[in-house]
């Protein structure tokens, strides 16, 4: 495992109506962007509970993407902010327990920046690729490098 | 003389129903009294905290509002959550008033059991302006540890003072209490106040859980997973909770084993430390620092440093002290503009 260059895993939560269209329009762009980006997307970047991506951190992801609407451009009119500030408590919760709290993102993107979520998801995943893999996932498991 | 007052109150019909704690074979309980008779039977002032007051509370008003006048004694740690609790729309407030007085501290349950220790001798300290050791880590920690204004309604001072004295929290409280025919007195509590704060401020420094994984992994290490904590957490009122629906964690058994390929070996249950995790992210804004996480653990996991420490950080972020400010609670609450530290990869848009 060691030889081979390290390609991190990234769970992406996209809102339907402007990151995952933006996600699509970076596809129809033909707009080079990592195949190390897992998306999945949600109805709006609110309805993520950050439980979720704290399970995916500790399930084998390398880093978590939340991507949402620009502030005030939410199709349900407050999404995002709820979104942000869930954010703001796991990126604390995280940090205060001294984790990795650059591995959650959050990243406004709206439906017609395509050339905006191919950079964001490149510059993200070659971040993520120098920091390494991520130590979250050995939570709770026998491996990871300091145990014994 | 609380007793007294209940029973005055009785008599002038200004209260139907007390809630206050009255004593078991080797605990206190909370009970409820509508008869002024049954008067006797409370211990207002208890040594311990087997349950949060205002969780009771809830419970009394979760369907209706209270149909007859209850008058509900609570510590100030209690007073607090009965606040949070009515902002989460969980307590309905009429109909109840909420007298709490300077609290002396409350000796673990467990420890109680084995070795009672009578509520006077805790209280004989905090009247010269001390507290016992015998008390709880949430309790030697207090931030609030004394009746505050706007949370609850009558306040009783016990500090600094041989005889106990009465004070108005709210409207409705001063209504009380010249009904009653009590006048209002004070006592100066601000040094003792201040002792507790500086125990809090170094209790933070010392007892944070640093070093990431492993730090956490040797603090949750005895850790069951029974839930306790959250079973016992006042602000934890959720009816369906994330962690308790079992299918969420449901896996075949490919999942397991490729796993432990790629994490060398895995603990099982493998949601042990995510739960608190999750726990830290759902309550952790409104933390009231009660401390009963640790008390219902089994295992006497020091669980008050995670929650309250890392409690406190949020609540740093949001500016809000659960329990005491007027504001929503951050979870429910957003600003249009606000935390762009938390934006992108380093902070702020672009």
């Amino acid at each position: 495992m060691k030889e081979k260059k390290f390609e991190p895993v990234i769970v992406g939560f996209f809102c339907n109506w402007c990151t995952s269209a933006a996600a699509d329009l970076a596809g129809t762009s033909r707009l080079h962007y990592p195949p190390n980006i897992r998306p999945i997307r949600v109805m709006c970047s609110s309805t993520v509970d950050p439980v979720y991506m704290i399970r995916a951190l500790q399930e084998g992801a390398d880093a978590t993407i939340l991507g949402g609407c620009h502030p005030g451009d939410c199709h349900y009119i407050t999404g995002n902010y709820k979104a942000r500030r869930r954010i703001a408590i796991v990126k604390t919760v995280l940090k205060s327990l001294e984790f990795d709290d650059d591995r959650v993102l959050l990243e406004w993107i709206s439906g017609s920046e395509g050339p905006k979520f191919a950079r964001v998801m490149n510059e993200y995943t070659e971040y993520i690729r120098n920091k390494g893999p991520s130590d979250f996932k050995y939570l709770d498991s026998l491996g990871g490098e300091e145990v014994e | 003389m609380l007793k007294k007052l209940m029973v005055d109150a009785f008599e002038k019909g200004l209260i139907e129903a007390v809630m206050a704690p009255a004593a078991t074979k080797d605990s206190y309980t909370y009970a409820l009294i509508t008869k002024k008779e049954d008067v006797d039977k409370l211990t207002p002032i208890a040594p311990v905290m087997q349950w949060n007051g205002a969780d009771m509370l809830r419970r009394i008003t979760r369907l209706k509002k209270s149909e007859r006048k209850l008058l509900a004694i609570l510590r100030p740690c209690e007073a607090r959550t009965y606040k949070e609790l009515v902002k989460f729309n969980q307590v309905n407030p009429e109909n109840i008033i909420v007298l709490s007085y300077d609290c002396p501290g409350t000796i673990h349950a467990r420890t109680y059991k084995y070795q009672p220790t009578g509520i006077d001798e805790l209280i004989a300290e905090i009247k010269k302006g001390g507290k016992s050791n015998k008390i709880r880590e949430a309790c030697k920690v207090c931030e609030y540890p004394t009746p505050i204004p706007n949370v609850g309604d009558i306040g009783l001072g016990l500090v600094n003072t041989d005889s106990p004295v009465f004070f108005a929290l709210s409207d409705k409280g001063k209504e009380f209490l010249k009904a009653m025919g009590i006048e209002e007195g004070s006592r100066n509590a601000d040094e003792w106040i201040a002792m507790h704060r500086k125990i809090r401020e170094e209790w933070y420094e010392k007892e944070r859980i640093r070093g990431g994984r492993k730090g956490l992994e040797e603090f949750l290490s005895s850790c069951l997973n029974c839930h306790n904590c959250k079973n016992m957490c006042p602000i934890c009122f959720c009816k369906e909770c994330f962690f308790e629906d079992r299918t969420v964690f449901d896996y075949e058994s490919t999942k397991f084993f490729n796993w432990a390929d790629d994490k060398d070996g895995i603990r099982l249950p493998t949601d042990k430390a995510l739960f608190h995790i999750g726990r830290l992210i759902h309550m952790g804004t409104s933390c009231i620092g009660c401390g009963l996480c640790q008390q219902a653990c089994p295992m006497d996991i020091p669980l008050y440093r995670l929650f309250g420490i890392v409690g406190n950080e949020l609540q740093k972020v949001f500016d809000y002290k659960p329990g005491v400010d007027d504001a929503i609670p951050p979870v429910m609450d957003f600003r249009e503009d606000e935390l762009h530290e938390f934006e992108g990869l380093l902070g702020g848009e672009e």
